[in-house]
């Protein structure tokens, strides 16, 4: 026997008159030539004819009764006519309307001010705005200062005690109009040595000036630095103060540091002036080793020294320091 | 003479049954009467499917009632694609159905159903072996006189799972083609053919086991 593939199904479909007929055809064919397509046929058949033997059962009588009542069961939806007034309606529908669109425009409206109060730049230009179009210039590399730092203003009044007092005036008055900037000094009157001298200046004048004076300092009888804290009429008084500690003091930065030190040198050289000997001075100097030592001039030709320019900057002059000049006891 | 021509017209737009498409037109119009009609014309036909199908005749009262309120809760929605007796039916087995797979999940088909190899009297056997071995066609009438061979019909039936049987009883026991079958199933043409050819194929199988 030859196998055709879905035989079962041909045999099925021509059992129930599915096929087409030119398939009809070629079943009926092969049910004539094979006998066993043909008793495969009958077994089919036979299934069928059982299967639709079946007697035909009778729905119970009470279905009809049954759907009726599962209905009568539902709970009926009374429908009361419903009055509507449709313009009332329209009119409560534009309102909403109407509100929803005011709201959206007030929403809308807050949003663009937040918006426009983050990204809107600080300055605005009113009106238009002209553009220049520039040619790009050549570049040049520009060396950009540093960060300046600006020491700490100092504030202070140097009293000293001499006993050869016009002299000594007469080289403090040299050394001012040297070292610092005529408009940076009021100079001691001849006459009138009490006078003080009154400084404003930057520390670079400063420290020149200090250093000359460095070469008076065996003149004198005392040297006694008054250095104003933050707290007004309050100061600290450094006695016995040498040149290279006043630099120390007064070139600090910061001012709480420069109290600091003007502190740490008047109980120093207290102490140093109870003790017999002066030794420890020696020490205490060797000990600072944070402190600056303001460079004394030199010169290195006969050339006479330059007067400083008197251009600076007021940033500079953070310096205000009163010198007065006294007479030996 | 118009109103008739009229239904006509309508009956042929709606590719529904004429009869069939008066009464269902009259239940959109609240006509109690007309569905109480179409109720009395199919309840017969469907709890028949449906008892073959599910094999408990109480079950099978239920799930006609079941289908007939459902039918008349979507009187309503029932567009007429398709003829009303296919959308009963596809009601009708499609609930069946999904009773019969609530009740495989929830294990209460009966051992026989499940496929234990049930006890026959000799008497049956030799029913069964001379209805397969008659080489003429048997008239179905006698065959249905026979008892013993309808406990065998129904009992192989049974042992078929859901979906075969369902395709079995729609052909061999109400007789629909293989195109409202596919209508009433909602599946292909094809699957239809295959379906009902392994169906018979198992149904032969189980014949032959009884008479061994």
């Amino acid at each position: 026997m030859k196998e055709i593939p879905n035989m079962d199904e041909k045999l099925n479909s021509f059992i129930d008159g599915e096929l087409p007929a030119r398939q009809q055809t070629e079943v009926q064919r092969l049910v004539h030539h094979e006998e066993k397509i043909a008793q495969r046929l009958q077994q089919l058949q036979k299934c069928r004819i059982l299967l639709s033997s079946l007697p035909i059962a009778e729905a119970p009588p009470q279905i009809l009764e049954n759907v009726k009542a599962s209905f009568a069961r539902k709970p009926q939806i009374v429908e009361q006519p419903l009055v509507f007034d449709e313009r009332a309606g329209t009119r409560h529908l534009l309102g909403r309307r109407l509100f929803a669109a005011a709201a959206m425009l007030g929403l809308v409206g807050i949003l663009t001010a937040v918006v426009y109060t983050i990204v809107a730049p600080e300055t605005v230009t009113q009106g238009p705005v002209a553009v220049e179009r520039r040619e790009p210039a050549p570049t040049v590399d520009v060396v950009k200062p540093g960060p300046t730092i600006v020491a700490a203003p100092f504030s202070g009044r140097l009293e000293l005690r001499t006993s050869y007092l016009p002299a000594v005036v007469a080289f403090i008055n040299r050394a001012i109009e040297d070292n610092i900037p005529s408009d940076e000094w009021i100079a001691s009157d001849q006459s009138n040595v009490k006078k003080p001298h009154a400084l404003i200046c930057g520390s670079e004048s400063f420290n020149l000036l200090l250093a000359e004076l460095g070469n008076i300092w065996a003149k004198l009888d005392s040297a006694a630095l008054f250095v104003d804290t933050e707290v007004f009429g309050e100061q600290v008084v450094v006695d016995a103060v040498t040149a290279e500690q006043i630099s120390g003091i007064v070139n600090q930065d910061d001012s709480k540091r420069r109290m600091e030190v003007a502190k740490d040198f008047a109980v120093l050289n207290n102490m140093a002036e109870s003790l017999p000997g002066r030794e420890i001075l020696a020490a205490i100097d060797d000990t600072m080793v944070d402190l600056i030592t303001p460079p004394k001039p030199v010169l290195t030709s006969n050339q006479k020294t330059v007067k400083k320019s008197p251009i600076r900057t007021e940033e500079n002059k953070n310096i205000h320091l009163t010198i007065t000049v006294l007479g030996g006891n | 003479m118009a109103e008739v021509a009229n239904m006509d017209t309508y009956a042929s737009k709606r590719r529904i049954n004429i009869d069939d498409a008066v009464l269902v037109r009259r239940c959109w119009q609240g006509d109690s009467a007309a569905m109480e009609e179409l109720i009395l014309k199919y309840q017969n036909r469907i709890y028949n499917v449906i008892l073959k199908i599910c094999a408990d005749p109480d079950d099978a009262a239920e799930l006609t009632q079941e289908t007939f309120v459902k039918v008349i809760e979507n009187i309503d929605n029932f567009e007429g694609r398709s003829g009303f007796y296919t959308w009963v039916f596809r009601i009708a087995v499609n609930l069946t159905l999904n009773y019969c797979q609530r009740n495989a999940r929830l294990g209460f088909r009966s051992l026989d159903a499940s496929g234990a190899k049930a006890e026959y009297s000799s008497q049956s056997n030799l029913a069964l072996k001379e209805f397969l071995s008659d080489d003429s066609s048997p008239d179905p009438a006698a065959v249905a006189q026979n008892k013993e061979l309808y406990e065998i019909a129904v009992e192989s039936l049974m042992k078929l799972d859901d979906a075969q049987r369902a395709v079995v009883v729609l052909r061999d026991i109400e007789g629909m083609n293989y195109a409202r079958i596919a209508k009433v199933l909602d599946i292909e043409l094809g699957t239809v053919r295959s379906r009902l050819s392994r169906a018979r194929s198992k149904l032969r199988q189980i014949l032959e086991a009884i008479l061994q």
